[in-house]
Parts: C-alpha cells; structure tokens; sequence
C-alpha cells in the first residue's frame, strides 16, 4: 500500500506564524513581564538569553527536527526510535490534552470580559478600581470554599466556552496546510491589539514610574538561583515544548525546508511578544498605583490576578474609553492565547491519534473538541478555579518538564544528538557544530531537572519537614492529586502505547 | 523614565531585533518549499 501523502503548512511563513502563535500565549502578557520586575528588571533578559540559547532553542529545534525526520507527531517519534519508547509521546499528549482543557476556560473568561467591558459591569472610577477584585471571584467565578464543593455551573462562561471550542474546531479540522490563515491571523491580530493597547498605556499618568519599575536593572539578582529558575522555566513554558505538539509542527515542515532558522525566529518573536507585553502591562499598573496612591506591592503583577483584577481596575480609573481599552485588552489577551490552543489540541493530541489510529482529521478534531469541551465544564463550577491551580501544577508544571527531560535522554542518547544534528544541517543555513550535541545530551536535561527539583519538589515537599509550611498552595490532602493526575496521565499513556495502530486506509 | 530602564528598553529591542534581522537576511533555501 502506498504511502498517504502527509499533511503540510503552506509555506515557510505559515510554518513560523504557526510556531510563533503556538510559542505566544498567555504567560508572554502575565508571566515574563512579573518576572521581570520581579528579578533584576532589564537584568533578567540575561538570564533568560542565556536559557533561550543553550536551552530552550536545542529543545525546540529537537522537538521540530525529530517530527520532520520520523514525519510523525511525538507518538509516532518514539515508535520510530523503538516501539518501548513510543508511551514516552503519549505522556505529552495527554499532558497537552489536559492543559488545554483549563486553559480554554481562561480563554472563555477573557471573552466573557471582553462582554462585562462593553458595559463596564464592575463601575468606573474609584468605586470600580475596588470593585474589580470581587467582580472576578465572586462574580464571574463565585468562587466556592474548597476543591470538593463544586456548587453550581456558571453558565455564561459555559456559553464563551462553547464558542472557544467552536473556533478551536473550525481552525483545525481541515487539517494543517488550511489552518495557515488562522494562525496568521492569531498572531499579526494580537501583537495590533498589545500596540494599541500599549500606546494607550504609555500615554497615562504614572506609566513612566511603572516603566521603571519593570526594566530597571538589579544586577545584583543574577546570582539568585531564583531568577535563573524563573528564566529557565519561562523558557521551557513559553516556546510550547514538552507538550507534544512541536513534534507534529515539526513533520508538517517542508523536507528541505530550514528549521534551525525557523526556530531562531519562533523563540525571538516569542521574546519580543513578551516585552512588548512588558510595556503594556506595567505602564497601565503604574498609572493604577499613582491614580489609588498605593504601592506596587499592594497589586497583583502576574497570572489570573494582573489579567482579571489589576487589569480592570485599571480601566475603570481610566479618564476616558474605558469600555473600547477594557475590550481591546481582553480581545488581546483571547487572541494571544487561542494560537496555543490550537496547537495543544491538534500538534498535541489530534495528530497523534491521527497518525496511529488513521481517523480523519475533521473526526478527530470533532470529538477531542466534544471531550475537551465536557472536560473544561469542571472549570466552569464554582470550583473551578481551584482544580485549575492544581491541574495546571500538575500536567503544565511536572508534566512538560518531566516529560521532556525523558525525552531529551531518549533522543540525545538513544536516537543519537548527532544523527539529529547532521539532519538539521543539511537543510539550514546555519549549521551547528559537535557542541550542539551536548546541550541537548546534559545541558538541557540539566536544566529541567534543576526546574523541577528547585521549584517543584523543593518548594512542594518542603511540608514534609517544615512544618511551617503547608502543603501546595494550602490545599491540604487535595494536593496529592498533582501526582495522582501525573500518575493518570502515565498510565492512559502506556495504555494507549499498547493498542494496535491502524495506519490510513486499512480495514 | 531613568536612563538605566531607557538603555535596558534600547538594549532589548536591538538584541531582538538584530537576531531577527539576521535570521531573515539569511535567504539560503527559504523559499523552497517542496519535497
């Protein structure tokens, strides 16, 4: 039987608007901005340029190289290497599985503020400012007491997450080389909106003092292994790898196409997307601190909280165009992130079940949009909120770095870091040395197990022996579902390793 | 702004900036898109 002709990006420029969507997500506009203020101001970049380089550009051009040359998505890599390691690419695609399942949810939040911000539904002025806190925990997510108490649906946020999905579902399922436009336009559309919204921001009163706060330089910082954990695991979290779908990119990539090039340009683009967010988020939360006469402390700089509360209070102090600033922002924000999405649900998980079980694409992204969308329902009880913290720090934390530090083991060392290099070579115009071999053998597999010994084990186990510290995030015995999630998500992958494939075609 | 936040936001945009400026200067075999 004759091979199928595999699926393909249109061109080079869909192949990097694709990878440069996947790479932006929501972490550019609500983590690498906090973390740096957070750790040394303009100082961090050399952190995080040492990270990219050394670290997380080997991953993504392994990532990338290793799809083109099996033309297989992470399930059908291992396969290749031997049929032992091929659970080794389920585990990510199940983690993919997962964490698109929460992170549609807050993609649903954004647009359900994109809705309050017409109306400006928690006030305007002073009044609204202090509002925004309660408008998002008790309004939108009537947050409820605890992991077990799931009270009731919020319906609205069901309803913006039914069209997430909606729009996930007619991105992808004519396959990759039709979704070209899509990911073009979920990249060239919100970096418009951050500039919009950036220039804005930087026109306000006490936008220059947030400014300084967040590039100001420390270089005292550089030696806290803190700042290196947060730049290491920026890197790691920002350029998507680890989660599986980077390998099947890789195999829709043209046979003679550059990928060493393309994933220069994916991890800057990536880079710049983040300080631009820099200059959008700080310049508006200096314009809120001077406008409440409050410091920096008192507000929240980074995830759910600069996004959902310090954002809107903001708009509400705005002099003018609150509603048009509050709805360009959380259109930025559903636009930065729907690219990921994507990519989670068909380089994740779609391409790998097409590829060992010969489904169609319009089938199997229809029913991963159906399981996904009845799986992110758990989001949207009033519980929600807490079963995301701890799914997120189960699959988006110890999931992504576990998961990858077997898999640069196995590929570095099983499958050769050489051979992969040679692969590279002979269609980039910029080749690497023998040298490369070794950041891909100990550098990178160094990293991550630094990321998760420093800030996974260290920080959550640290309850064992200190009992002045409480479990993960205060949960409890809840916390014990971060390993019984991972432990879940290894065993569905070894179950799925063992089925038998069925390639297009057969009967 | 100070002048240190100035020269972090200039020394930023130009490593940015000039990695990608070199790696699309790079033409080599771009266009080629076939198998």
């Amino acid at each position: 039987m004759a091979e199928a002709v595999r699926d393909r990006w249109s061109n080079k420029a869909t192949f990097i608007f694709a990878a440069i969507g996947s790479a932006i997500g929501l972490g550019n506009v609500w983590r690498f901005p906090y973390l740096v203020q957070e750790y040394g101001g303009g100082a961090f970049l050399i952190p995080y340029l040492v990270c990219v380089v050394l670290f997380g550009i080997p991953w993504l051009m392994m990532e990338f190289g290793m799809g083109r040359y099996f033309q297989k998505g992470a399930p059908g890599v291992f396969e290749g290497i031997g049929k032992k390691w091929e659970w080794l690419g389920w585990w990510p695609a199940t983690v993919a599985f997962l964490i698109v399942g929460y992170y549609a949810v807050i993609l649903a939040w954004s647009l359900r503020f994109v809705i309050s911000s017409v109306t400006m539904e928690w006030g305007t002025g002073r009044a609204g400012a202090e509002a925004a806190n309660g408008f998002f925990y008790d309004t939108i997510l009537q947050l409820s007491s605890g992991l077990g108490d799931f009270g009731s649906i919020m319906w609205l946020t069901v309803v913006c997450l039914l069209l997430v999905w909606a729009v996930m579902f007619f991105s992808i399922y004519r396959g990759a080389e039709a979704s070209g436009k899509w990911h073009i336009l979920f990249v060239i559309l919100p970096w418009i909106l951050l500039v919009a919204v950036t220039v804005r921001g930087m026109t306000l009163p006490g936008a220059m003092e947030g400014l300084n706060s967040y590039l100001s330089p420390d270089f005292s910082q550089l030696t806290n292994p803190d700042v290196w954990f947060g730049a290491a695991s920026q890197v790691a979290f920002s350029l998507s790898v680890g989660m599986a779908g980077m390998f099947a990119y890789g195999s829709w990539v043209a046979k003679k196409a550059d990928i060493t090039n393309s994933t220069v340009i994916a991890s800057f683009g990536d880079l710049g997307t983040a300080f631009l967010s820099g200059f959008a988020v700080f310049s508006v939360v200096g314009f809120l601190v001077q406008g409440l006469n409050i410091p920096m402390s008192d507000v929240s700089t980074n995830s759910l909280g600069l996004a959902f509360v310090t954002y809107p209070a903001a708009v509400s102090m705005m002099p003018g165009g609150n509603a048009i600033v509050g709805i360009l922002f959380f259109l930025s924000l559903f636009t930065i992130g729907v690219d990921s999405a994507f990519f989670l649900a068909h380089g994740g998980v779609i391409a790998p079940l097409t590829d060992k079980f010969g489904w169609s694409v319009k089938k199997t992204t229809f029913w991963v949009c159906v399981v996904g969308f009845l799986t992110s329902l758990l989001y949207c009880t009033q519980a929600g909120l807490y079963w995301l913290d701890i799914v997120d720090r189960s699959v988006s934390f110890y999931g992504l770095i576990i998961t990858g530090l077997l898999a640069t083991l196995v590929i570095g060392w099983k499958f050769g870091a050489d051979k992969l290099r040679l692969h590279l070579n002979s269609t980039s115009d910029i080749k690497v040395g023998p040298w490369w071999n070794w950041l891909l053998k100990l550098v990178v597999p160094l990293g991550l197990l630094f990321c998760v010994i420093y800030g996974g084990f260290v920080q959550d186990l640290a309850y064992l022996w200190d009992s002045s510290k409480t479990e993960y995030g205060g949960y409890g015995l809840g916390s014990l579902w971060i390993w019984g999630i991972l432990l879940i998500t290894l065993l569905i992958s070894i179950g799925l390793s063992l089925l038998k494939s069925r390639k297009k075609g057969d009967k | 702004m100070t002048g240190a936040a100035i020269a972090s936001a200039i020394v930023g945009w130009l490593i940015i900036i000039g990695v990608l400026a070199f790696c699309f200067s790079k033409s080599g075999n771009h266009g080629e898109w076939e198998d």
